[in-house]
């Protein structure tokens, strides 16, 4: 197969993908579509349509069960991608773009709807933006989760379950929306379902049973985090049943690489270069959906006696032990410690998706992420695996290198030479 | 920027020659403990030296050595082998400073020896732990990483009970990878000598408060390395106590580092280690940096005496809310009160690329200080160790404007 002659289009590279054949499967990508690029109109009308209090937060270590436990909607703020404008004005510009996007949010005051956010430090430009919000009192109720950055010890399974009861009090008596302990326990099943969901969305696009977009799918995760998970789980449910027709095309299947991506604009100028984006490593896509909280719930749950060897194991009575458990096994981010199982990760992603090569992009000023890159870079070459990386600040629709340096990259693999 | 006067425009302290044999011999026993097989420790400075000590294993600081390297102004040679290695001209300059020494073996004091662990602790930024990351990957060195929850005003509570755990867990680390025992009284030994300098080094604060003030910001950065690197030795309490000794007979004699005091002026963040002039060439505008941010935090408000009854605890709670591990109230109480104590006519933070904590909470602490005590402030763009990310035309017209400003608020 010749992959990406110069001539052909993009959207005949990457096939017919997003034709969904019947009508409600149409109807539930194009809601989906709807929401990953207006996720904040899902948000007014959730308001809207639930009444509910809505509190949102960034980072997806950030257990949205916690706040739905309250009869609150979680919202996680997505990156905008647009330009900034005022940001500058409280925070300097090498800050993390995608931080800043966050309080370039705010300011321009698309979050109003928020009653509340939740930080934890995940980055230092984050607890920057942090800083400021805290202090310009940009939300009716903010706060901080003091969580672990060592995830892989008993000790920060037990201390983060403890802080996220101390915040889940504090939410409470602000909102003044106290804590369901039936609501958590069901808000864990709902939100284990969604993310069971597109987990099988990834293993049907891995496995090109599912040819929709790149674009389409990070329209779906950002879906996922905004749309009350019910709802979320209808419409995923129905795109399942009724896939879209189509085929891959000749375009060169890639696994994305970073933090947080939601720029579907953005991924839609990778897919222009003749590249697919067949699986992610994203904080926000397979680092996420992994996540698997009633798995780490012993059965019957609040009566059940567990050892420390079931501890031990991931068996916890404690919903709040077994959030916390489940939200520190994900892959973890470059933010973490240990963070050698996100290399591993990264390469299963490669294999599980018969993808071709990695585009690694790296969101300019990530400190964790700039240091990560070597390693990646050479853990991917040792496995032979192609790999490309762009910088950027995920605005808009990327840039003309960027294009220059894919579509590059993507011509390595029709030379069929050797690929650095 | 030149001002045109040849002469050194400040009088420096008898206590930098000593400083400088302290500096001389603790590089020297690094290099010794490496030939006879002695373990070493790479640390950040949220790392308490007090445990290494107690446990003969040597404390050596990249902070300190990137520091060195960019008062040698080496950092951008040092940097162009990191980056060659694929890490990026963005990172810290402390960072790329040291990788290049790693990866090449070269910089001030030649090749530096493997270390037999490395201990890094979360309470100052992300960059320390990644950092420590690489130089693992490169060396395949023991490595662990203390967690210490970014806290908004102490470590207290579930916190405190958690990085308490985390110091427990480090000890018991250490001894397995070292074969050595942490033996508690020889801890609460040093932890004496350590308690005994940080009086000493708040005394030395305090003289600061003098008018006229006895040292420059110059002189005070200088004088850290003993704070960083040998607290709970002898040599450090001996030296602290010749260092405050020396300042207080320059208060009692009334004597001004900086001629005709014109402006007393606070520093925030890290100073430019590549460019220490610059506060010599402010001295001849009659500008003293009297007290600055960065030195308190090894001051009685952040790392206040261990206790010696229960050292662990009390390290925990230091380290839990170490000075960049808290947020933006207590950075404000803290310039609230250098300023007033100081009594300052204005605050230079400086904006520091590669101090992502420190700097990225300037923008909102000089407005609030601005609005509520009619403190003015400058934001100066710069970096602690890269000279190619100062402008220094550029900062030295900004800082005259900024003069310019104080002297029309006396009018």
């Amino acid at each position: 197969m010749i992959r990406g002659d110069h001539e052909t289009p993009a959207a005949a590279r990457v096939g017919s993908m997003g034709s969904a054949h019947s009508s409600s499967g149409a109807a539930a990508l194009e809601r989906l579509r709807g929401v990953g690029s207006d996720p904040l109109a899902e948000l007014a009308a959730i308001k809207e349509r639930t009444g509910l209090m809505a509190v949102g937060y960034f980072d997806s270590y950030l257990p949205e069960e916690l706040i739905m436990a309250h009869g609150l909607a979680p919202y996680r703020i997505t990156v905008s991608g647009r330009e900034d404008v005022r940001s500058s004005e409280f925070i300097q510009g090498y800050a993390c773009p995608a931080a800043r996007d966050l309080l370039e949010q705010s300011l321009r005051g698309d979050l109003a709807l928020l009653d509340g956010v939740l930080f934890t430090r995940y980055c230092d430009s984050l607890r920057g933006v942090f800083a400021v919000w805290d202090s310009e009192k940009l939300s009716p109720f903010v706060d901080l989760v003091r969580y672990p950055t060592v995830v892989d010890t008993p000790g920060a399974v037990t201390y983060l379950a403890k802080e996220l009861q101390e915040v889940s009090d504090r939410m409470a008596r602000a909102l003044d929306a106290p804590l369901d302990e039936r609501t958590l326990l069901d808000s864990i099943v709902a939100c284990d379902r969604k993310r069971a969901l597109v987990a099988e969305l990834a293993a049907r696009r891995a496995s090109r049973e599912l040819p929709l977009s790149g674009a389409d799918y990070l329209a779906v995760l950002v879906a996922a985090t905004t749309m009350l998970p019910d709802d979320f789980t209808a419409t995923l449910s129905t795109l399942l049943e009724h896939p879209p027709a189509g085929e891959p095309g000749d375009a060169v299947p890639v696994v994305l690489s970073g933090t947080t991506f939601d720029n579907i604009a953005l991924a839609t100028a990778i897919e222009a270069a003749g590249l697919y984006v067949a699986a992610d490593d994203l904080s926000s896509g397979s680092r996420w959906y992994g996540v698997r909280v009633g798995a780490s719930l012993a059965t019957g749950a609040a009566g059940a006696q567990v050892g420390d060897e079931e501890k031990s194991a991931g068996t916890f009575t404690d919903p709040w032990e077994a959030l916390a458990y489940a939200y520190l096994s994900r892959p973890p981010c470059s933010v973490k410690e240990p963070s050698w199982p996100r290399a591993d990760h990264l390469v299963s992603m490669v294999r599980a998706s018969r993808a071709e090569g990695v585009v690694f992009y790296l969101t300019k000023y990530c400190d964790s992420e700039q240091v990560e890159w070597p390693f990646l870079r050479d853990r991917l070459e040792r496995e032979g695996i192609p790999v490309v990386m762009v910088e950027g600040d995920q605005k808009g629709e990327g840039s003309g290198a960027l294009s220059t340096r894919l579509e590059a990259f993507r011509e390595q693999f029709e030379l069929g030479g050797e690929l650095s | 920027m030149s001002t045109g006067i040849d002469r050194p425009l400040t009088k420096r302290l008898e206590a930098t020659r000593s400083l400088r044999s302290l500096i001389k011999g603790y590089y020297e026993e690094l290099f010794r403990a490496a030939d006879e097989g002695r373990p070493s420790a790479w640390l950040n400075v949220g790392v308490p030296c007090e445990f290494f000590y107690a446990m003969d294993i040597f404390p050596f600081y990249p902070e300190n050595y990137g520091a060195a390297c960019g008062a040698l102004k080496i950092t951008p040679q040092l940097s162009a082998v990191a980056e060659a290695h694929g890490f990026s001209a963005d990172l810290c300059s402390y960072v790329r400073a040291t990788l290049g020494t790693v990866f090449s073996g070269e910089g001030p004091y030649g090749e530096l020896p493997k270390p037999t662990l490395q201990v890094s602790s979360m309470n100052s930024c992300i960059m320390i732990m990644v950092w420590w990351r690489a130089v693992q990957r490169h060396w395949d060195v023991p490595t662990f990483v203390v967690d210490t929850p970014l806290v908004r005003e102490q470590s207290e509570g579930i916190n405190l009970d958690y990085v308490e755990s985390e110091v427990r867990r480090m000890v018991a680390w250490i001894e397995e990878q070292t074969g050595r025992t942490l033996d508690m009284e020889r801890l609460r030994e040093v932890v004496r000598l350590s308690n005994e300098g940080k009086v000493l080094w708040s005394e030395v604060l305090d003289l600061r408060r003098a008018r006229p003030c006895p040292i420059t910001a110059a002189d005070i950065f200088t004088h850290m390395f003993p704070m960083v690197a040998l607290r709970g030795t002898p040599q450090y309490v001996t030296h602290l106590r010749a260092l405050r000794d020396e300042i207080k007979q320059r208060v009692d004699e009334g004597f001004a580092a900086v001629e005709g005091e014109r402006y007393r002026l606070l520093w925030d963040n890290l100073p430019p280690w590549f460019d220490l002039k610059l506060f010599e060439d402010l001295a001849g505008r009659g500008v003293n940096f009297v007290i600055d941010t960065y030195t308190q935090a090894w001051g009685p408000r952040y790392m206040g005496p261990i206790d010696e009854a229960d050292p662990v605890r009390s390290f925990a709670a230091y380290m839990g809310a170490g000075f960049l591990n808290v947020q933006i109230g207590r950075r404000y109480d803290l310039l609230a009160e250098l300023v007033r104590l100081y009594d300052v006519d204005g605050i230079v933070f400086h904006s520091d690329r590669s101090c992502k904590p420190f700097s990225l909470v300037q923008v909102e602490l000089r407005k609030r200080l601005q609005e509520d005590l009619g403190v003015p402030g400058l934001l100066l763009e710069g970096d602690h160790n890269d000279p190619t990310l100062l402008d220094r035309g550029r900062a030295w017209s900004q800082l005259e404007s900024f003069l310019e400003m104080l002297d029309a608020r006396r009018t």
